[in-house]
């Protein structure tokens, strides 16, 4: 028993420490989340909040991906479905569908996701820029390697951006 | 440096404020030049305007100011006669101090960009034309001569006092006395000095008595500061006082952000009072009859009643009197009736409405150019207007008035009046309008053509008008305010043309109307009003849908076609049309359903959607669901083409795809156990069909409402669980597209009360288990028309 406790103390210890040298490079900080099989990440700092999904009015006359507006808390934002921006079908809304409001100065937009992965810290030099030809929407900041896997960043204020 | 930067904004505000009232003024002065209040009124502005301009060092302004001064002074005073020759220089005058004020505001110097030695030296000859000099310098002389007098008196009277003060002061050795004693020294010589003073102060009035009424204050404060300054001055008070009892107006300045963010805050508060009581009715139904309800109902009525109160007091803060704009017309038509030697007298009623500070001033340059075209075309020179019976006079009418929510602005002359033809005739030439479409104008339809851009009656394009901008211009400041345009005339008698504006353009009422599923608000200062009506009563005019409704046809639209709604669902035979108005133009909204009215507060959608053709923004309503609110002047524009595509939309449903093979037709299969379904297909499948299976109801009509399903023919089992066979019918058939699909009804159900609910609930055909596999094939392949 008294290992176990031990353990934990010393895992907490250096999960304690770990961050303090990260810091001290150029370390962003990551939410990733996963639309269409793929892993995408937002800097936390453009994100305004998290909340579950929640009804919508369609909006005539815009493209298919803007699904709409909603209303949070008195204020009313559009509603947009990345995975079908992205050029795939439309999410289907299930337990873990999240929509994420980014925040661009006073611009405001929520994004439906299909899941939402984990925080991510990550060194600005552990950040790869987007491939050539990747769009010219621009919407990828970069991609990111964390452990093994690739993570794309999105460019937040390029998905603010009205393109219709 | 900050301090003088104050002083002159304040003195800016002062003075445009001043300044305001003015013009009204003047022309009213115009009319009565006897009127001593009027004339003092508007030579304390010229006074105050002077005093402070002088003291901020506006040199121009105050040489300007100081020569206005001076005649308006002569004619306070009576040794001049307002005419309307001086009245103009006056009035270039005033024009040009408002200039100088407005070039002040922008750029903090009077200097350079005006002019006004001329001006100043029209004024100097007026103030100085020869029977004035000659009068005033009597006046002078008279009053020169008691003055004289005085001083004399004066200087004589001092005379023994001096000497007695040297006298003493000489007996006296100051350094003996002690300080109290020099005191009452200088008082006693006081005292013997203010009764001399008081003395002559008896005498003077008397003087005055003769010759004070004609006294320019110049004179009186070079010689009796004290006494014919102050006695003057009370009795203009005391005679004021009896006038007006005006007690002084306790205001303060607030900035507009402030109240603008006051007007959010409220906003989102009505919000809350709405989802309040929309919570309120849930409660009451689920928990009727329990104590604690009242009490709820008594809270959510006080809340409703207080915040209802609050929004209408901030409102107020917001509101200004519509004669803030009113106040310039009379100059104006001043102007323009000598501008076109005619004789038009404006009438003005109602200054006193209120409207939000926003509306004022958008109002102004509409009716500008409604004016003056009642000047310039309306009304007939007074040659015209005598042959024809009418008083020389022309008169225009400018009256506001309360209507609801809405403010009404009236504006009548009693011209010459609209001649329909010549406007169609005119139009026509113009190329304003198609042959065609005038054929189709009534009267009124032909009224609303001076409202187009580049029409114009006018045969020589004058200063005034005739360039056929403005009435386009009322228009569209009308169509931006929500506002509603109604024109009416008649040949020879006149014109009256009505604006109808809503009071405030943050939080509005409106009038919610149901498209299938959705929700959308409809400014209910647009909607004239609504009817019922059968689907027979819309005709087809050029492929265009149109109601008539009394006696005038107005063009009709689908809000769905509009905003782009899929029909899914049928509404059957009666639809409601919503009248809506804008400007000058109407247009009936068909719609599924009338919800309501509602209070709603305006939201932006912000910049990444907003700017869609056909919305005005959004509103959250008491449910907390978002509804938008329809943009009234774009839909006119939008149901133009709608009504078109509408058309289309409607071949394009009945233009099945060509099916050749057998595999094409598709047959969707309903039943809640394996082996029915496998019978099924098994018997379906010498004809060659595909088939799609579905266990109940439900999954059955997911399948049905996508919008990709193509289905010939549905076999449904009656009994399933979820969702039945008759309810699964009955919900097909609410489906427009669905209306003719063969629904066959597989069950072992064979009595007659069944059979009849199945035709009931829109079954077509009918098989009783158990069948022969062939006997279903034979059913199936007469349905769906196979070949």
């Amino acid at each position: 028993m008294n290992e176990k406790i031990e353990k934990l103390l010393k895992q907490q210890k250096q999960q304690m420490e770990e961050p303090r040298v990260d810091d001290m490079d150029d370390v962003i900080q990551l939410v990733g989340f996963i639309v269409g099989e793929e892993e995408f990440a937002v800097p936390i700092l453009s994100i305004k909040e998290i909340i579950k999904p929640i009804e919508y009015t369609r909006v005539p006359k815009t493209p298919s991906y803007v699904l709409g507006v909603f209303n949070m808390r008195g204020t009313v934002l559009p509603l947009v479905d990345l995975k079908n921006k992205f050029g795939m079908p439309k999410t289907k809304f299930d337990d873990d569908t999240r929509v994420i409001v980014l925040k661009d100065g006073d611009e405001q937009v929520g994004f439906v996701i299909e899941e939402l992965s984990e925080a991510i810290r990550i060194k600005e030099s552990n950040i790869e820029p987007a491939p050539e030809g990747s769009g010219k929407d621009n919407l990828i900041y970069g991609v990111g390697k964390v452990d093994d896997r690739l993570i794309t960043i999105l460019n937040v204020k390029a998905l603010l951006k009205r393109d219709f | 440096m900050d301090d003088m930067q104050d002083i002159l904004e304040d003195f800016l505000i002062e003075a445009s404020e001043l300044t305001e009232q003015l013009d009204e003024d003047l022309v009213e002065l115009e009319e009565n030049p006897e009127d001593k209040e009027l004339l003092n009124k508007i030579f304390r502005v010229a006074h105050t305007i002077k005093g402070s301009g002088s003291f901020l060092n506006f040199d121009v302004l105050t040489h300007l100011t100081h020569h206005m001064e001076d005649v308006l002074n002569k004619a306070r005073h009576g040794d001049l006669v307002i005419d309307s020759d001086i009245m103009d220089v006056v009035f270039e005058s005033i024009d040009l101090m408002k200039g100088l004020l407005e070039q002040i505001k922008e750029t903090g110097s009077d200097k350079g960009g005006i002019d006004v030695s001329e001006c100043v030296e029209k004024l100097k000859n007026i103030s100085q034309g020869k029977d004035v000099e000659e009068k005033a310098e009597e006046v002078v002389t008279q009053q020169e001569a008691p003055q004289e007098q005085a001083k004399d008196e004066k200087v004589q009277n001092l005379d023994p006092i001096a000497q007695r003060m040297a006298e003493e002061t000489a007996n006296i050795n100051t350094d003996e006395m002690s300080e109290e004693e020099v005191e009452a020294e200088i008082e006693r010589l006081l005292k013997i000095r203010q009764e001399e003073d008081k003395k002559r102060r008896e005498q003077k009035k008397k003087e005055k008595g003769t010759v004070a009424a004609t006294q320019p204050p110049k004179l009186a404060t070079k010689s009796a500061p004290t006494s014919n300054a102050t006695s003057s001055a009370n009795a203009k008070n005391t005679q004021a006082l009896k006038k007006k009892p005006a007690a002084p107006e306790q205001t303060i300045r607030v900035d507009v952000s402030r109240l603008d963010h006051l007007m959010n805050l409220i906003g989102e508060l009505v919000l809350g009072k709405n989802r309040l009581s929309k919570i309120y009715d849930d409660v009451e139904e689920r928990y009727e009859g329990e104590q604690f309800l009242e009490e709820l109902s008594n809270v959510v009525s006080s809340v409703s009643v207080v915040t209802t109160d609050l929004q209408i007091a901030v409102m107020k803060t917001r509101m200004l009197p519509v004669g803030k704009v009113f106040n310039k017309f009379p100059r104006m038509v001043r102007d323009l009736s000598r501008e076109l030697k005619k004789d038009i007298e404006l009438v003005i009623s109602g200054e006193e409405t209120e409207l939000d500070k926003s509306i004022v001033e958008e109002i102004g340059d509409p009716l500008v150019h409604i004016i003056r075209n009642s000047c310039d075309h309306g009304i007939e020179l007074p040659e015209v207007r005598v042959a024809a019976g009418k008083p020389e006079k022309g008169t225009v009418n400018l009256k506001a008035y309360n209507e609801g929510n809405n403010i009404i602005i009236e504006i009548t002359d009693d011209g010459k009046g609209l001649d329909p033809d010549e406007l169609i005739s005119k139009s026509l030439e113009k190329g304003i309008i198609s042959e065609k479409e005038a054929d189709r104008l009534s009267e009124k339809e032909a009224f609303t053509l001076i409202f187009r851009p580049g029409f114009s009656t006018a045969k020589v394009v004058t200063n005034v008008s005739g360039r056929g901008v403005g009435m386009d211009v009322v228009k569209t400041n009308i169509e931006k305010l929500n506002g509603i345009i109604d024109i009416d005339s008649e040949k020879g008698k006149g014109t009256t043309i009505k604006l109808k504006i809503p009071l405030t353009l943050a939080i509005i009422q409106s009038l919610l109307v149901n498209v299938q599923e959705e929700l959308y608000a409809i400014p209910l200062s647009s909607v004239l009003e609504t009817v019922r009506i059968t689907s027979d009563e819309v005709k087809y005019v050029e492929g265009k849908s149109v109601l008539r409704l009394r006696n005038e046809v107005l063009p009709l639209v689908h809000i769905a076609d509009i905003y782009d709604v899929e029909r899914t669902y049928d509404t059957g035979e009666h639809a409601y049309v919503v009248i809506i108005g804008l400007a000058e133009k109407k247009l009936g909204l068909i719609v599924d359903e009338l919800i309501g009215q509602e209070e709603i507060v305006i939201k932006s959608l912000g910049n990444y959607i907003k700017g869609i053709e056909g919305i005005a923004g959004a509103t959250i309503r008491g449910d907390g669901r978002v509804t938008l609110i329809a943009d009234v002047g774009a839909l006119m524009e939008m149901s133009k083409d709608a009504s078109a595509k509408a058309k289309d939309a409607m071949e394009s449903l009945y233009q099945t795809k060509k099916k050749e093979s057998p595999q094409d037709y598709k047959v969707l299969i309903v039943d809640d156990s394996k082996t029915d379904r496998t019978i099924m297909k098994k018997s379906l499948q010498p004809l060659g069909v595909s088939y799609e299976e579905a266990v109940n109801g439900e999954e059955a009509l997911s399948k049905l409402k996508d919008l990709d399903a193509d289905f010939d023919a549905v076999l449904i089992d009656i009994e399933m669980p979820r969702m039945d066979g008759y309810t699964l019918a009955s919900e097909i058939r609410k489906f427009n597209r669905y209306k003719n699909l063969p629904l066959i009804a597989v069950t072992s159900r064979a009595s007659k009360s069944d059979r009849m609910r199945g035709v009931e609930v829109g079954m077509t055909e009918y098989i009783t288990k158990p069948y022969s596999q062939e006997y279903l094939a034979n059913v199936v392949k007469r349905n769906i028309n196979l070949a």
